[in-house]
């Protein structure tokens, strides 16, 4: 395949640089253009060939390990247990964290963006007061990721 | 005037709205302060807004506050400009 793409490759090129001159002039160039993007092209698929696991390298942008609802939640909890104003025996999965582990509105303040720092976006103002416990925010992330059971 | 169904403690309007106003402050300070380069300086500076907050939190006169609201809004802008010239 690759041999008779670069055979067509040639001819176009061997026409076209013939009367090159004077269809210079009326079409500007075109069988030329087309013969270069056939040549390149040829050439990317025989460096792909020589290197079958570049196709798979180039194509890994932004992959990371899917998102499931367990790793959100042992993600979340994780990043409750650093915080350091949380005890993290008390912390359970259901506990509001101003009922039942004593925190105020700055430190859920503090939870939120903790929570987007973790999981790399922004939880808009409206929507970071009504996440008062650890499921909220897991189903909150969920959510926005699409993930669902 | 009818039984009020709310909590003696609730808030009223103003101080509500007061409330959401301070929380959106240290909201936009601490994403503010995410952007600091240097990792000490980031540290440094989380705490000591989180102070700043935290020393006022039980104040309820909304004079007070409403200066402290100022105040912050200046630290806030001040951090933003010198930010943005580190930037540049």
């Amino acid at each position: 395949m690759a041999a008779r793409v670069l055979q067509h490759c040639v001819r176009t090129l061997r026409l076209s640089s013939g009367p090159l001159a004077l269809r210079a002039a009326v079409v500007p160039a075109a069988p030329l253009h087309r013969a270069l993007s056939f040549y390149s092209a040829d050439r990317r698929t025989r460096c792909v060939n020589r290197f079958p696991s570049l196709d798979v390298l180039c194509r890994q942008y932004g992959q990371l390990p899917p998102l499931t609802l367990e790793s959100i939640e042992e993600r979340v909890l994780y990043v409750l247990k650093l915080y350091d104003k949380i005890n993290p025996e008390k912390l359970q999965a259901t506990s509001h964290f101003m009922k039942d582990l004593g925190l105020d509105s700055l430190d859920q303040v503090e939870i939120i963006m903790a929570m987007e720092d973790e999981f790399g976006f922004e939880i808009p103002d409206g929507e970071a007061e009504k996440l008062m416990t650890p499921d909220e925010i897991v189903q909150y992330i969920a959510d926005k990721k699409d993930i669902y059971e | 005037m009818g039984v009020s169904r709310l909590p003696s403690a609730a808030l009223t309007f103003k101080q509500f709205l007061q409330r959401q106003k301070v929380l959106g402050i240290y909201r936009n300070m601490l994403r503010t302060i995410r952007q600091v380069p240097d990792k000490t300086d980031r540290k440094y500076l989380s705490e000591w807004a989180r102070d700043e907050f935290k020393r006022n939190k039980y104040a309820t006169e909304q004079d007070a506050v409403r200066m402290m609201v100022t105040q912050a809004n200046k630290h806030l802008e001040e951090l933003q400009g010198s930010l943005a010239l580190a930037k540049s």
